[in-house]
């Protein structure tokens, strides 16, 4: 997909009509509405959410839902669980997927067409199908209930878009640079390194960002392969407060409003690369 | 020899620019490299996913229990046994993942529409909308259902407020399920926008141009250009988005737990807890290689789709 170079900011792009500003205000509020009521649920007092005429904002804001998230050792447990398990998902996809990457980029050998075909299935895979085998597998190798399980789990799931992303920047590179690195006496291994890993900087940490978000947002690994022990936060909240009837609301929405600000923090800061990566990686398979 | 040299930057002008590195000097030992860098993850996947698939329908052929150290062959018994809920399984799992691709693919194009029109604040917006998606499932889940809980969920007191009578979404099966499909809608819904946003910036802005200029009308303009344009990728996110809802877990574990009875247990929920709560690995397995059949069919779809739009 090119981008158009004439299509300016605006230049033609028309304005909307007063349906369609209306359309999107109530479009929009659908989106926006609940975002709001998760972090004003997380500010109220708990005795507040559930008095007869509630405000809709908090009129007496709280930090001590948040307060009681970092005093609850479990929910600090699973916190750093999470870190450990999203960042090692996030440097071992980067480093085996850029390989792959840069394997299937500029190189050519038997087999390369079948292994693009295997990830290209792969991505289709849904967890829950391989969840028993898994299970039997990392059992039987000793690995239920390690970091290791979890990782190199999400790690696979992430690989095909992580391979596809990096491809496609990669193929962009000039092979004029791969062959001045030979002629200058590099090896291949320090060329990787050294001369493709830097020039696809931006790739690699677009890929780096999904496969964080892969690790951190998944349930149903976390809460078969991990065990008590290494469960992350997704898992470690349902076990917490799945009890609907007697639920503390405030704590949870602050516990989910905690568990979601890493990834609303990389968007921010990242969303220049993001973009790109969902439409590439969405559209290129 | 001097023809020799004469002759090869003819050839090699004639020879197309390789459309991604092959490289004239290209020996075995650099095609051994290349295919070694590919082995780590080729490993990987051939041991944490395909592996695990094939291994599956074996489990599917034996009676065992996470709970019994030894297992029996059995045979096609597990198949019989879990038939009827497999059938009535899939029907849940098949309401569930095309309305909530349905919905959000809705949602997604007409917001990309209204979002690529001159405005202030276009980018904020656009950016502030790709909230949801951002949410861990587990999340998104709980949020839901705060805002339908039926005592003290907001959507019953601005109900309350209005004096209408209030509604229980997920004590009841179509409520549980509205209220699945509702959660998983605003879940999804940004991706589509942003990729329907991505491609309808590619739209050559002289079209537009020449069809106003043409008379065409807004909804014309709609559906003779911007529709024929998006509809492609657009398409393809939306059975990326179907296969994945077909095997989501979290949206519905979280809020219904499957329940009330078996109203909103789709398959993949099915299948954990028949693994996880009875611990019938074999049915479960059986239960997971019926839905593998299907899943071959829904992705070779997916596939030619993928091939059609890459030429």
């Amino acid at each position: 997909m090119r981008r158009n170079r004439d299509v300016g900011e605006g230049i033609i792009r028309p304005r909307l009509s007063v349906p369609g500003r209306l359309g999107l205000i109530v479009l929009a509020l659908f989106g926006l509405l609940p975002v709001y009521w998760l972090a004003a649920t997380a500010f109220t007092k708990k005795e507040d959410v559930f008095a007869q005429n509630r405000p809709f904002f908090p009129v007496d804001p709280t930090i001590e839902n948040f307060i009681g998230f970092f005093q609850n050792d479990a929910l600090l447990k699973n916190l750093g669980n999470s870190v450990i398990v999203s960042s090692g998902t996030a440097l071992l996809a980067v480093l085996v997927g850029g390989l792959m990457a840069y394997s299937l980029s500029k190189f050519r050998y038997r087999g390369r067409n079948a292994i693009m075909f295997m990830f290209l299935i792969g991505q289709l895979i849904p967890g829950a199908l391989l969840l028993i085998s898994l299970y039997l597998m990392l059992s039987s190798a000793g690995l239920l209930y390690t970091y290791a399980a979890l990782i190199l789990s999400f790690t696979t799931f992430t690989l095909p878009l992580t391979v596809f992303l990096l491809k496609g920047i990669m193929d962009g590179l000039p092979d004029d640079i791969l062959e001045a690195a030979k002629v200058d006496g590099l090896s291949r291994t320090a060329t990787v390194f050294r001369i493709v890993f830097p020039l696809v900087v931006p790739g690699l940490i677009t890929a780096a960002m999904f496969a964080f978000m892969r690790g951190w947002s998944d349930l149903l690994f976390a809460l078969t392969l991990a065990g008590p022990d290494k469960q992350t936060l997704p898992a470690g909240l349902t076990q917490a407060f799945i009890h609907e009837g007697t639920a503390d609301w405030p704590a949870l929405m602050a516990a989910s409003l905690i568990t979601s600000l890493p990834l609303v923090i990389i968007f921010v800061v990242l969303q220049r690369y993001f973009v790109s990566g969902l439409a590439a990686g969405a559209v290129k398979g | 020899m001097p023809q020799a040299t004469l002759e090869r930057p003819e050839i090699r002008e004639q020879v197309p620019p390789p459309r991604s590195g092959r490289r004239s000097t290209l020996g075995a030992k650099d095609r051994t490299f290349g295919f070694m860098i590919a082995l780590p993850a080729v490993l990987l996947f051939l041991v944490i996913a395909i592996f695990p698939l094939v291994s599956s329908i074996g489990t599917s052929l034996y009676d065992q229990s996470l709970l019994r150290p030894e297992r029996t062959f059995v045979g096609f018994d597990n198949y019989a046994l879990i038939w009827d809920e497999f059938v009535a399984r899939l029907g849940t799992t098949l309401v569930f993942a095309s309305l909530s691709t349905v919905f959000p693919l809705f949602l997604g194009v007409a917001l990309a529409m209204l979002l690529n029109s001159r405005m202030r604040g276009r980018t904020v917006l656009r950016g502030a909308l790709m909230l949801p998606w951002l949410l861990p499932g587990v999340v998104v889940s709980f949020l839901w259902a705060w805002i339908f809980n039926d005592s003290y969920g907001v959507v019953n007191h601005v109900l309350t407020l209005l004096g209408l009578p209030e509604i229980s979404m997920l004590g009841n099966p179509v409520g549980a399920m509205t209220a699945v499909i509702i959660a998983k809608t605003w879940h999804s819904f940004p991706w589509i926008m942003v990729v329907a946003l991505a491609v309808l910036q590619t739209l050559p802005s002289e079209q537009i141009e020449a069809a106003t200029i043409d008379g065409a009308t807004r909804a014309q303009r709609f559906r003779y250009i911007s529709l024929p344009h998006i509809a492609g990728p657009v398409t393809l996110v939306a059975v990326l988005e179907f296969i994945y809802n077909f095997g989501n877990f979290d949206t519905i574990f979280v809020m219904t737990g499957g329940g009330p009875g078996n109203s909103t247990t789709t398959l993949a929920v099915s299948l954990y807890h028949l693994a996880f709560g009875s611990y019938e690995l074999g049915k479960a397995s059986a239960m997971g290689a019926l839905w593998l059949v299907l899943l071959a069919i829904i992705s070779s779809g997916y596939l030619l789709l993928n091939r059609r739009l890459e030429k």
